[in-house]
């Protein structure tokens, strides 16, 4: 068998990753150039033709957002598998000591009644949306366009999964301490029937429905979580401060520190694109005329029932996000 | 009042189902993606996943077990296991990371589609974990054999494989694209997770990681049953899938589903299971034959799970246990034949010593397969190598692309049928009905040969053949992985 092509040079590392003249990290390692099914010239072997390759076609490949080189984009966490689950057992660690220390001091039957009204309306139904939050993660893992950016979003979901789980815990742990409330009775009710909700309700059906891989990062990941997670973590961890509720706070805290995760990747990903083409940034800024209006209203409207909050600034910090990425709104 | 159990609270992560107002339930779920358009989505929320684990628990066991994968492979990095291990053993682990780690991170994108098109928010959560744990199952085996690149440019296929055209990859992602990236959330868990993971992930996890173990490579092994413990979990999150299926008439959908997927997951583990566990594993360290595998561990287990959940086996049965001893010997002389295009050194196994335990594995196997082996011994051994290489194209399979193969001088498996005026070929008679299920789906299938014949390969010849399949780009042909050592004892200065 010596009729050999040619005669290769050892590696070092992937071959992929030897044109960079350096040792490449772990997550360069693990996470880069893994999708086969990267444009119109990689069809599936089998289906070919079929409603899943159109909908690759139409969604994926068809999106106006482009870049030249989507394997190139880098997560600026470097985060891989083994050290998502060290930071989150951490964290995990720490949420279920609070949960401890503070159900031994009878945090939840001391809080005040008007408090508890705010719980049932405005936090617990939170569970429907976060269900949303996970769906909409799924979505961008399963048609990103490069192994890099599906790892983000398998970690997103994952992390909405974590909130769902911890609010599930307290749900609960509401319901038990007070049982006459309707603690994980009303939720789907108050998110199907209340006024205040419907406006997130509208703004996460549609968010789930924009299929467009591009439009879609941009209506969930920059508008409609950057709104839940200004509304839901943010303002509700400020308002249960001042009404005591220090448990509801620290855990918001905790949840927080996945929400700038998220921004960071987004972020990377918005100045990714338009570094590689400027036009990117007026097909997201014509998303975002789309989007934002319904988000705002959506932020307005839920914050009227949650006690001291203040949907201005919830708002302002939301568009800030956006505009120090140089988007117009 | 200390922590709650988690049987308190679990419940609420799934009772996440709501009826949509401002989109509609169709535009949420498209029966395309989520399947059983027919049954109304509250029918799902009786979805109850067999396997239950909190996001608490998950992130601290799964921690754990990369801890522990982990520590093994950098302690047994300084114990030098390439260096020392077979050339056999090192042929079976490049067989594996060149196929398999690509097609876990795959297997992640599908589990994610599960997070958002399934109905069951049970499924939907499970499928969550099913993600994470598919990314784990590429990371870790991608950082495993990175480090062996640096003394073996082979074990660069663990990335750069599925983005050649190398007929082995196209037969993988061909399984993948079928069963895995193409079809609703439904028909992809009943194939996918019941059918492949239940059915068939023991055989590489447990049986190869058996003779990992015994052939030294204890990286290998601990890896390997670390990942199998995770699709133990989320192998289950087609059951309960299938109860529904049975319950919602759709008993039809559900068996047809298992019947493809068994037969396909089977003939492609026959090379990527069977091959290594019968002829390159060292003869001394093997701790079953595949047959014996495949009946232990796959033909029991399986038919009970299909009997419990009320299905029946596939209909082709009797036809699987005749091939149990035949496909994946076929499969070998076709792949060491045609060695220059494989992305690892082949070991052909076949001794004098590993012919006897073969036989006794076997019977009648030197009269069958050992006689084609006897010709390519011949020639090697009077030193006409250029007629151990085939001089044709091989039959490729539409379905499985696989080569067809049978009994040498006995029996040859082709089947054909004419499809919209083309003549298609298959490797058995089941192949054949999968086609036939459902023809659009294979039909614009191209299989390495129909690319070669289309003008796709140039130039068309050899080298060009060894190119377009990414031999001579990735890395080079391959070659034995003894050298031919093994055929001295069969050179006639050893018979004198």
């Amino acid at each position: 068998m010596s009729e050999n092509v040619a005669t290769l040079k050892p590696l070092k590392t992937w071959s992929h990753l030897a044109k960079n003249r350096r040792r490449p990290s772990e997550y360069e390692i693990v996470s880069t150039n893994l999708l086969w099914n990267m444009s119109e010239n990689t069809p599936p072997e089998a289906g070919q033709g079929l409603a899943m390759d159109e909908w690759h076609h139409k969604y994926r490949y068809g999106s106006p957002l482009t870049h030249s080189d989507w394997d190139g984009f880098r997560d600026p966490d470097s985060l891989v598998y083994r050290t998502y689950n060290i930071i989150q057992d951490g964290q995990e660690t720490y949420v279920e000591n609070l949960c401890d220390e503070y159900s031994s001091l009878e945090h939840d039957a001391g809080l005040a009644p008007e408090w508890l009204e705010a719980l049932e309306a405005f936090y617990t139904p939170a569970r429907y949306p976060l269900n949303i939050c996970m769906m909409n993660a799924g979505y961008g893992a399963a048609f990103a366009r490069s192994s890099t950016i599906v790892n983000t979003w398998v970690y997103q979901a994952a992390d909405s999964l974590r909130h769902l789980s911890r609010l599930a815990y307290r749900t609960a742990e509401l319901k038990k301490n007070h049982p006459s409330r309707r603690f994980g009775d009303s939720e789907r009710e108050v998110w199907e029937h209340s006024p205040a909700w419907q406006g997130f309700r509208e703004l996460f059906e549609k968010s789930l429905v924009a299929y467009d891989v591009g439009e879609h990062f941009v209506a969930f990941n920059l508008v409609a979580k950057v709104a839940f997670d200004e509304t839901l973590v943010a303002e509700f961890a400020r308002c249960a401060r001042i009404a005591g509720d220090d448990l509801a706070a620290l855990i918001s805290d905790s949840h927080m520190r996945d929400v700038e995760r998220s921004r960071r990747w987004s972020r990377a990903l918005v100045e990714y694109c338009v570094e590689d083409d400027p036009a990117n940034k007026d097909v997201i800024n014509g998303w975002l005329e789309k989007w934002v209006p319904l988000a705002e209203r959506s932020v307005s409207e839920l914050l009227l029932i949650l006690p001291g909050a203040d949907a201005t600034a919830a708002n302002a910090r939301a568009r800030k996000f956006r505009n120090d990425l140089g988007l117009d709104r | 009042m200390a922590l709650l159990e988690r049987s308190e609270w679990y419940d609420y992560t799934r009772m996440t189902n709501w009826t949509p107002k401002f989109v509609s339930e169709e535009e949420v779920f498209p029966a395309m993606h989520s399947g059983m358009a027919d049954v109304p989505l509250s029918v799902f929320d009786s979805y109850d996943e067999p396997y239950k684990i909190s996001y608490r628990e998950y992130v601290d066991v799964q921690r754990q077990k990369d801890a522990g994968a982990y520590s093994v492979k950098a302690a047994l990095e300084r114990a030098d296991m390439y260096n020392r291990a077979s050339p056999g053993w090192i042929s079976a682990a490049k067989l594996h990371y060149g196929g398999v780690p690509v097609v876990e991170y795959h297997a992640s994108l599908m589990e994610s589609r599960f997070v958002r098109f399934a109905k069951a928010p049970g499924m939907r959560n499970m499928g969550c974990f099913g993600a994470m744990d598919e990314n784990r199952h590429a990371q870790i085996q991608l950082a495993f054999p990175h480090e062996y690149i640096d003394k073996d440019r082979q074990f660069d296929w663990a990335t750069q494989g599925y983005r050649t055209q190398n007929w082995g990859i196209l037969a993988a992602r061909n399984l993948s694209d079928d069963m895995m990236m193409t079809r609703d959330v439904v028909q992809t868990a009943i194939m996918l997770n019941f059918a492949f993971e239940t059915g068939f992930t023991n055989l590489q996890f447990i049986g190869l990681s058996a003779d990992a173990a015994n052939a030294g490579d204890y990286s290998f092994a601990k890896m390997i049953q670390s990942v199998q413990s995770d699709e133990a979990r989320h192998a289950q999150l087609g059951t309960p899938l299938l109860k529904l299926m049975m319950e919602n008439g759709h008993e039809a959908e559900a068996q047809r589903m298992v019947d493809i997927s068994f037969w396909r997951t089977w003939r492609l583990f026959a090379v990527l299971s069977g091959i290594p566990m019968d002829y390159y594993v060292p003869l001394e360290h093997r701790e079953n034959s595949w047959k014996e595998f495949m009946e232990e561990w796959i033909i029991e287990q399986f038919e009970r799970n299909l009997r419990d959940l009320g299905l029946q086996r596939p209909w082709y049965w009797d036809y699987f246990l005749e091939d149990l001893s035949e496909e994946h010997h076929g499969q070998h002389i076709g792949t060491y034949s045609w060695r220059p295009t494989l992305w690892w050194n082949p070991t052909a196994g076949v001794s004098k010593n590993e012919r006897e335990w073969l036989e006794e594995k076997y019977p009648g196997w030197n009269d069958t397969f050992g006689k084609a082996w006897d010709v390519v011994i011949d020639n090697m051994a009077n030193g006409r190598m250029e007629q151990t290489v085939p001089g044709t194209l091989p039959v490729i399979c539409k379905v499985s692309n696989l080569p067809v193969v049978g009994i040498p001088f006995k029996t040859a498996k082709i089947e054909q049928i004419t499809y919209k005026g083309e003549n298609i070929q298959f490797g058995s008679i089941v192949d054949k009905w999968i086609f036939e299920q459902d023809p659009e789906r294979y039909c614009r299938t191209q299989t390495i040969v129909d690319r070669f014949l289309a003008g796709k390969v140039q130039p068309a010849d050899l080298g060009g053949a060894l190119q377009y399949m990414g031999l001579g780009v990735v890395t080079d042909p391959a070659d034995d992985s003894m050298g031919y050592s093994w055929v001295d004892e069969y050179r006639p200065a050893a018979a004198e």
